[in-house]
């Protein structure tokens, strides 16, 4: 009930027949912040902001905007902005008729209107496009439109479902700074829906990540990339190495020793909850790019089955004795392995990180 | 509709003669679509040009359509012809738009029965169709005898062999193709786009008004010339609904044709009909194809 926040869901749930598509969530948007909604496909992203725009009713739970509960109201009484999948631009009207579209309804005079637009226009950077068919703008410069278009009603809450999934890459990416941008400078309240990890960690302020019809984890990138609490969130956002054991004791300040399932059982140090007891089972996920590897001997070691390099770092795919699945490892350098084929491998205590959940989510 | 395929013809001359500079055979060659070259040649082109020269008698040429367009009873006639296409092409649109937009919104799984709904009625013969409201309407007919059980009228009404059955008889057997003519159309339009109007402030109605109607034209108006040109065309119903009372061009060639023989005069006012269709035609051609949105 906090007018300052600009948009809470309240344990919303939607049911399609049997299926529950939206399991009781609740969610607080901060006012400016961008909010990723972040899962696989079928996860429920779309229905979630369908909901919160007002085109689809919730079995239970309540949406409020601003504070005011917006449950029962149609979208056209929201005053919220969208920018669908694939823009949605009115084929009949030019550039400029699309912005002015929003302010019409409104009923605002033609000649503050025709201002607005312009302003707009000028922010989204397609100044001299006004008079333009839609039909003859690129796909990038359609979805500066549909930005525009939903901007400039001054929208409480602005929502874009993947906005940026029909460009090609590298305008994706730039697009993915220019909408941050354009984002931060108006300051609006955001909810972007995407299942690009990497587009959710380089446009948000939080990322909710979904699994199942809930939100499974929400945080900064940062947090949802260096501390993941299940396995499923560790492996969809990049690359997580997963290490069962058990645990094997306390060790300093915060830490457990953990006894990995794997021969001659090596003792790690993972930070961890004072609440741990027992010889618990403990999964445990590190980065690739947390790996270090050397041709000394440590610990571990591992036979070298692939390097590729990829650019900016060498990818090595090793087989640890033990282990199913390969582990990967991200490094600058190229390690050359030692006679035999193996290579050391080992990370610093603070990468290790301990996860919720044994099992699959 | 015949008339597209008079395009095919001047291509199909083309396809001919580069077929005979040694090109190997192959299926789309010209000489395909000369059994139809000839059958449209015979059966089309020919009879409308000597239904022209039929219209306009050697000895003082445009005499025919001089009577249609001075005469005032003719000019009646005209005047009717044009109300009640006008009319029942409002009426189907009215009907048909609706049931159109339901079909493509909200129908899913029902659309392909709706579908055949629409299409088996145009598969039993116009004139059962016809007497089936006869039947309905009639003196001892059910509507009456439903609205005397109901005590809402005293003693039975005569429905039929009025103006206005004619137009219930036309609309009914009409509809079916302003809905398939706008479904096809409407079924293009992105439900997204209503959605961005919406959320953009817009109401249902605002929404209709200012992005589902526009992004249909093209569709209404295919349906509405569609319409227009049938019941131009009609005369079955008229004669047999109107009971004398709606007297349409096609009705009267039917009457000059069987009564009087006069042919020429039936050839001039089946001329007067074509240019209507070609009015219509070019009407939407021209205006609403380009502005229309692929
Ligand atoms: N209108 C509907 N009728 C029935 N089931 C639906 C409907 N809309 C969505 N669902 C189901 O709800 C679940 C969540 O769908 P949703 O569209 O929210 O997924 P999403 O996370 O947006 O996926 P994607 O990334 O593929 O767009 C899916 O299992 C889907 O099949
Ligand atoms: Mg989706």
């Amino acid at each position: 009930m906090n007018a300052s926040v600009p948009l809470s869901l309240e344990n919303v749930t939607k049911r399609y027949g049997q299926t529950l598509a939206l399991k009781p969530t609740s969610l607080h948007v901060a006012p400016g912040e961008m909010l990723a909604l972040l899962g696989p496909s079928g996860c429920g992203k779309t229905t979630t902001l369908r909901i919160i725009a007002g085109f689809s009713m919730p079995n239970t739970g309540s949406v409020l905007i601003g504070g005011v509960d917006v449950t029962e109201l149609p979208p056209n009484r929201r005053g919220l902005g969208m920018v669908f999948q694939n823009y949605s631009l009115f084929p009949h009207m030019t550039v400029g008729q699309n912005v002015a579209y929003g302010l019409k309804t409104r009923g605002m005079p033609a000649a503050e209107r025709t201002k607005k637009v312009r302003a707009m226009l000028d922010l989204v950077r397609l100044s001299n496009f006004e008079d333009r068919s839609i039909h003859q703008m690129s796909g990038g410069q359609q979805q500066r439109v549909a930005l525009a278009r939903s901007l400039v009603t001054d929208p409480k809450v602005l929502l874009l479902d993947e906005p940026l999934g029909a460009l090609d890459r590298n305008l994706r990416e730039s697009m993915q700074f220019e909408l941050r941008a354009i984002q931060r400078r108006l300051g609006i309240t955001s909810i972007i829906v995407t299942h690009d990890q990497e587009e959710a960690l380089t446009m948000s302020d939080r990322i909710a990540v979904m699994a199942e019809g809930e939100i499974v984890q929400v945080g900064t990138p940062i947090d949802i990339y260096e501390r993941p609490q299940s396995q499923f969130v560790s492996e969809f956002l990049g690359t997580a190495n997963i290490f069962d054991g058990t645990l094997a004791g306390p060790a300093e300040a915060g830490m457990w020793n953990v006894r990995l399932t794997l021969p001659n059982a090596p003792v790690v140090k993972v930070a961890g909850p004072p609440s741990l007891r027992g010889s618990s089972a403990i999964r445990v996920a590190v980065r690739p790019e947390r790996l270090a590897i050397s041709p000394e001997s440590t610990q571990l070691r591992a036979n070298v089955r692939g390097i590729v390099f990829r650019g900016s770092y060498y990818a090595y795919e090793l087989d640890l004795p033990g282990l199913e699945k390969p582990i990967y490892v991200y490094s600058g350098e190229k390690t050359v392995a030692a006679n035999d084929g193996t290579i050391g491998l080992g990370w610093p205590d603070e990468y290790a990180i301990m996860l919720s959940d044994g099992g699959v989510r | 509709m015949s008339q597209p395929a008079a395009l095919p013809i001047a291509e199909a001359g083309e396809a001919t003669l580069r077929s005979r500079s040694g090109r190997p055979f192959q299926i789309s060659s010209g000489l395909w679509a000369l059994p139809a070259l000839i059958f449209l040649m015979a059966f089309f082109i020919i009879p409308l040009a000597a239904n022209i020269a039929r219209s306009l008698p050697a000895e003082d040429m445009f005499r025919f359509y001089a009577v249609l367009f001075t005469d005032p009873y003719y000019l009646g006639v005209v005047w009717q012809t044009v109300k009640v296409s006008a009319i029942t092409t409002v009426a189907c649109l009215l009907i048909g738009y609706p049931v159109s937009y339901f079909m493509v919104r909200f129908a899913g799984r029902w659309n392909s029965l709706i579908v055949f709904l629409l299409i088996a009625p145009l598969l039993t013969s116009i004139i059962m169709r016809t007497f089936g409201w006869t039947v309905l309407f009639a003196r001892k007919g059910l509507v009456n005898t439903m609205l005397l059980g109901a005590d809402l009228i005293e003693k039975p009404e005569n429905m039929v062999n009025t103006e206005m059955m004619v137009y219930v008889g036309l609309i009914h057997v009409l509809v079916p193709f302003m809905v398939l003519s706008i479904t096809s159309v409407l079924q293009g339009v992105n439900p997204s786009l209503e959605e961005s109007a919406q959320i953009l402030g817009a109401s249902k109605l605002r929404t209709f008004l200012t992005v589902t109607f526009p992004l249909s034209i093209d569709g209404i108006a295919t349906g509405c010339i569609l319409v227009f040109v049938l019941t131009n065309g009609s005369f079955l119903t008229m004669l047999l609904l109107g009971g004398g009372k709606v007297t349409t061009l096609s009705l009267l060639i039917y009457q000059q044709f069987t009564l009087t023989q006069n042919i020429g005069f039936a050839a001039a006012m089946g001329n007067v009909l074509l240019l209507f269709a070609l009015i219509g035609m070019t009407i939407q051609l021209r205006f609403l194809r380009r502005k229309g949105v692929k």
